[in-house]
């Protein structure tokens, strides 16, 4: 009778129950973490410094590019397009040279980015009514350098163009070049640049990289937080509890997932604050976003962890799924420019998908209506990733 | 120098053995650089477009014809009575043309007429290069419509080095200086953090090895895996990345011997300053990846970084040795161009080797 009494009182008989074993076990969970302080250190300083790094560092801005002139014309006009050039932002004006062949060479030792060639009849020819050519010359080892300030080059050449046509002191030119009889109409492009006026670069980048430090930090934390029990050898102590895998398995994941939560939160706020990057959609969606970005990186790190024995094996494997995962995902770089038999790939890559949803509901103001297939992307991969977790975990306990 | 050889055989001998290591080493390495070599552009190729065509003449449908022939755009469908935001907030388009009624009737009466282009700028750099192909596109069609009446002052752009403006020969190397500076010194911190954690130097400090000599021959271990790692590379740039020697090789092959010593010590004093494996891998993601990856001038001119921070990348080894690379298989301006990079990333390599002989030394037993 008293026997009875003392069990019905003791906590053991409510374990029967799923929703008691897995809060004791979250309890535990919880316990180990708040005492872990090195984990509290890498929810905290890694995505900072992520963020900031590469926020700040990565810009693909072109500005202030060296330009080398040689002018053998040497006359008002010609230095009014050396002006012309050496006024926009995008070049700065890195010395004169007295023939092609010095300028090639500053070229070749990496001292000038571009050089500018104006012939010893520019002015003359203008003045007769014929065209005269500048050469330029660009360093394009890197494309999209190369790119951009050609663009630059040939609007700052068109504008020069323009106000010498219009200028009366040159109507000679206009005279002979442009009988009126004949002149058509231009077409004037108007270029108008929506969501970002200001060409900030590091809107993209911190938008992309957020999605990339959720899965990449989630995943670390995950595996080694289900290695520590193996390393310790406690998993077998688990194992003899009434609990079952998939108790067991909840209970781990539950706290890491709050966490982590809270992470993705810090790193909003230093999007807000450190970068102002606009906030035009619903932060909701964003977060819904980024709580399934938490859950595919905890899975991918409890994949990880049932592969390896220790710690360092952990790290090691996601050295093998990491890098190609932040590559393929169009956090840096837009993804129409990747080549096309990798663009395929995308489409399993959850960052991908978060960075497009990030960017989109943050910058465009783009809802649920627009976004609904990355959404759906994201909520098959991160279900099909916690399955395979799943399974690998009860594979790895049985 | 017997016992030098010795260790490095050691170190050898347990890199092949573990499975991982050596795919760390060797394979990966490739994969990685075949993958962001080509993965990692910015120059956008087949963006796509809306056009909305209020006038729906001739001309306006010649216009348009210039764009649809360029290999940047391609002009996906989008009907117009719908506001041009709605392709940029779904993500179904980049930029959209719009051009007004009466485009045809202005331009045949010789006025101009005003095209505007919508830019989706959430994305800076993409926005740049469109609004600069799309002006191109615009120049060309103009000049072809009044090819009697050329413009004043022509522009003839020569591209050097690229011309091409291929990523791939710019990213290439870049991936590929990345790679030796992250996968050799990761083998050998977890090399050197190994025997810290396992007690085994233990047995060096008690042995007759100086530390000198230890370490030399670890360091040895790895500069034969970076140079391995660096040979591979080399052929996978010489063929997928259809680079080739742009000039004097020699500041090339002396660069990376050394730096192969710089990422090789870096790693081992890494390991020695952290006996833990765990966190010394820590450390060299982030001194091997992050700093190497981000402040080398890998992705953007180092110039771009602002000028708070700029200043770290003048300590980056990576960032002298990428250019080096770089002008060895693009540039070609050989020793005048280099030779102080080659000295650099000597003198940084003898610094990691003495740090590492230092945290070394105050243990071992003095004679």
């Amino acid at each position: 009778m008293n026997n009875s009494g003392m069990t019905q009182n003791s906590p053991l008989p409510t374990l029967h129950s799923p929703i008691s074993r897995i809060r004791s076990l979250m309890r535990k969970e919880f316990n180990q973490i708040r005492r872990d302080r090195r984990l509290a250190f890498s929810l905290i300083i890694p995505p900072t410094l992520q963020l900031l790094l590469f926020g700040f560092a990565l810009s693909a801005n072109v500005t202030n590019l060296r330009l080398g002139v040689v002018d053998d014309s040497k006359t008002p006009e010609s230095r009014e397009l050396i002006a012309a050039l050496a006024e926009s932002k995008s070049f700065r004006l890195a010395g004169y040279y007295f023939s092609v062949n010095e300028l090639a060479e500053a070229i070749n030792r990496n001292d000038l980015d571009a050089g500018l060639v104006i012939p010893y009849d520019f002015a003359r020819d203008l003045y007769r009514g014929r065209p005269t050519t500048a050469q330029v010359l660009l360093n394009a080892m890197n494309a999209n350098t190369a790119a951009i300030s050609q663009g630059y080059i040939e609007g700052v050449i068109q504008s020069y163009n323009r106000t010498f046509l219009r200028e009366a002191i040159h109507l000679d030119f206009r005279l002979i070049a442009a009988p009126d009889v004949a002149r058509r109409g231009q077409a004037m492009l108007r270029p108008a640049l929506l969501y970002n006026p200001g060409l900030v670069d590091s809107w993209f980048i911190v938008t992309g990289v957020f999605g990339l430090l959720l899965i990449l930090n989630s995943s670390l934390v995950a595996s080694g937080a289900m290695v520590k029990e193996r390393e310790a050898g406690t998993i077998e102590q688990l194992l003899m509890s009434p609990a079952s895998a998939s108790e067991i398995i909840i209970a781990k994941i539950t706290p890491l997932f709050f966490l982590l939560c809270l992470m993705a939160l810090l790193a909003i706020g230093i999007m807000k604050l450190g970068f102002r990057v606009p906030f035009h959609g619903s932060m909701a969606l964003v977060l819904c976003g980024a709580a399934l970005c938490v859950l595919a990186g905890i899975s991918i790190g409890t994949v990880i962890a049932t592969l390896s024995k220790s710690a360092q094996q952990a790290l090691l494997t996601s050295f093998f799924v990491n890098p190609p995962l932040a590559t393929l995902s169009g956090a840096f770089n837009p993804v129409e420019a990747m080549p096309r038999w990798l663009q395929p790939l995308t489409v399993i890559n959850p960052i991908h998908h978060f960075a497009t949803i990030a960017r989109a509901s943050m910058l465009k103001g783009s809802g649920l209506a627009d976004l609904w297939p990355n959404f759906l992307g994201l909520l098959i991969i991160t279900l099909a990733l916690f399955a395979l977790s799943m399974w690998r975990f009860r594979k790895q306990l049985s | 120098m017997r016992r030098i050889l010795a260790q490095t055989r050691k170190e050898l001998t347990q890199i092949v053995r573990d499975w991982r290591t050596l795919t760390l080493a060797l394979v990966l390495p490739m994969i990685l650089l075949v993958l962001n070599g080509s993965a990692i552009s910015l120059t956008v190729t087949d963006l796509p477009i809306i056009a909305q065509d209020f006038d729906d003449s001739p001309a306006s449908r010649e216009f348009l014809d210039a764009f649809r022939a360029s290999i940047t755009f391609h002009i996906v469908s989008f009907p117009t009575d719908k506001k041009p935001e709605e392709a940029f907030t779904s993500n179904i388009a980049h930029a959209a043309i719009i051009i007004p009624v009466h485009f045809g009737r202005d331009m045949a009466r010789g006025n101009n007429s005003p095209v505007q282009l919508m830019v989706d700028a959430s994305d800076a750099n993409t926005a740049r290069l469109v609004v600069g192909y799309a002006g191109q596109i615009t120049r060309a069609y103009n000049q072809r419509l009044a090819a009697a009446r050329p413009a004043p002052v022509q522009t003839a752009v020569r591209l050097w080095y690229n011309p091409g403006r291929s990523s791939k020969k710019f990213y290439g190397p870049g991936i590929f200086v990345l790679g030796i500076s992250m996968f050799p010194p990761l083998l050998a911190s977890l090399a050197m953090a190994k025997e810290g954690e396992q007690k085994t130097i233990l047995q060096v400090y008690v042995s007759n090895v100086p530390a000198s000599e230890f370490l030399l021959g670890k360091i040895l271990a790895f500069v034969a895996v970076a140079l391995a790692q660096c040979l591979l590379g080399l052929l996978l740039l010489f063929t997928y990345f259809e680079l080739g020697l742009a000039g004097d090789p020699t500041p090339f092959i002396v660069a990376t011997v050394l730096y192969a010593f710089c990422v090789a010590s870096f790693g081992t004093m890494i390991g020695a300053a952290i006996p833990s494996q765990a966190a010394a891998m820590q450390a060299v993601a982030l001194g091997g990846f992050l700093l190497v990856f981000l402040f080398s001038g890998l992705l953007f001119p180092v110039e771009n970084i602002p000028a708070g921070l700029r200043w770290l990348s003048l300590f980056v080894w990576g960032r002298y040795y990428i250019e080096i690379v770089r002008d060895a298989l693009l540039q070609g301006g050989g020793w005048p161009a280099v030779w102080y990079k080659v000295l650099i990333i000597g003198v940084i390599g003898a610094v990691f080797y003495a740090l590492a002989w230092l945290s070394m030394r105050r243990m071992q037993l003095r004679e």
